[in-house]
């Protein structure tokens, strides 16, 4: 008998031989090696991986989700992993804005670099140096405002809105793009590049345990 | 700025992530995403044999797959309904004429691996061949022998018999075995069998 086709050895990957195939194969050394090679290829496409996407891709079809409409962009505190304005918000906005306008009446009633100073210190800052302390002291006032608002919420028997590592990441991911946006508009501003820096490190820290935590879900 | 975000409850269950994704949860959606574009990506591109084919289908799947999310019920599992979605999207944009000219340009030199497989050197061979076979070889092969796609199943997504799926899928593997030699710099024997055996 000739020798089988290559298409016959192919097909045989997964067939059975009929009698006369299976004789060949049995005395012919080139044809079961080339049988054995054609499943070994199978196999190996078998168990060919994934791939990651490149990079950029979430960015691109993020964008798109958002022109389609098929996004509903969380609101701040959604995008902050908390699950709802705290209740002390409104009173405390009550606040700001009483002291906000109690102080813009009285800039208005003074001149000059006084008032200015009085009414928002931030801008009476002159040098980096000051504005660098300034930008940490926003910082850290906001971060105890938040875990204020964590402590006030435990108290009171409430919970505060976890997130799993993945949607964590996004999250942040999502808040590094805002700010990388606001840096873009405003390059020389201190506050914003801080931001970017710590959200972008935070970012970092969650995309490590994503990684982690990826390896177990292939 | 560590305090701002509260600390992980543990992950959030697929049913739920696909619920929040159907009302256009941003996050649910990037969950998604994160847990599925290599699967998704790596049908698609192995389907299109070409990266920037590859990212578009690949979007293409994604929004066709959010799109139809609330009409996802269950009754499979979210990976099969989602990997289904992305075959199909892959094999009409590559019936496009517009993809089919863009085809015409030689065969990229380089697929990306994922990181940490065992034998990537044999994964690249691989898919170097998979990209270099006809497209409708490569669509039955893909399927067939990557996916585990049954003859009759790539007879629904193909619209072609099974019996022409089978045939492919024979021509597919000669023709692929052809390939890898030929990368592997094996010689090809003067086999016994004569030219016509390997003459695809």
């Amino acid at each position: 008998m000739e020798h089988l086709t290559i298409e016959a050895l192919a097909r045989l990957v997964d067939e059975p031989a009929n009698p006369e195939e299976a004789t060949h194969l049995a005395s012919c050394e080139a044809c079961s090696s080339e049988l054995a090679s054609l499943m070994a290829q199978t196999e190996s496409l078998g168990a060919l991986p994934d791939i990651l996407p490149p990079r950029g891709d979430w960015e691109v079809l993020a964008a798109r989700l958002r022109s389609d409409g098929l996004v509903q962009d969380p609101g701040l505190f959604r995008k902050l992993g908390l699950a709802r304005t705290p209740g002390w918000m409104p009173a405390a906005a009550a606040v700001v804005l009483f002291l906000g306008g109690t102080a813009f009446g009285a800039g208005l009633t003074r001149s000059g670099e006084a008032a200015v100073s009085d009414a928002d210190p931030i801008a009476a800052v002159a040098t980096v140096e000051d504005a660098a302390s300034a930008v940490r002291a926003a910082e850290e006032q906001y971060v105890s405002a938040v875990s204020r608002y964590r402590e006030i919420m435990e108290q009171q028997g409430g919970s505060v809105s976890g997130v799993d590592p993945v949607s964590r990441y996004a999250a942040l991911e999502h808040l590094v793009s805002v700010s990388q946006a606001a840096v873009r508009q405003a390059p020389g501003d201190p506050y914003l590049n801080g931001f970017l820096t710590s959200a972008l490190a935070e970012r970092d820290a969650a995309a490590r345990l994503v990684s982690v935590s990826r390896d177990n879900w292939f | 700025m560590g305090d701002l975000f509260a600390e992980p409850k543990g992950p959030q269950s697929e049913r739920q992530l696909i619920r929040l994704a159907a009302d256009g949860d941003a996050r649910a959606i990037r969950a998604l995403y994160d847990r599925y574009a290599p699967r998704v990506y790596a049908v698609v591109r192995r389907i299109a044999a070409d990266d920037d084919l590859a990212q578009d289908y690949a979007q293409e799947a994604w929004i066709r797959a959010i799109r139809a999310l609330p009409t996802f019920r269950g009754d499979a599992r979210f990976s099969t309904w989602l990997h289904r979605i992305a075959v199909n999207a892959a094999l009409q944009s590559l019936r496009k004429a517009d993809a089919r000219a863009k085809r015409e340009g030689p065969a990229p030199d380089d697929v990306p691996v994922a990181p940490g497989h065992a034998d990537s050197l044999l994964q690249k061979r691989l898919e170097n061949a998979l990209d270099q076979l006809p497209e409708g070889m490569r669509e039955v092969l893909i399927l067939h022998d990557v996916e585990g796609y049954t003859h009759e199943e790539i007879g629904d997504v193909l619209g072609v018999t099974s019996g022409t799926s089978k045939s492919q899928l024979f021509k597919a593997r000669a023709k692929m075995r052809a390939l890898l030699a030929g990368l592997s710099g094996e010689a090809q024997e003067p086999h016994e069998r004569g030219a016509e055996a390997w003459s695809i």
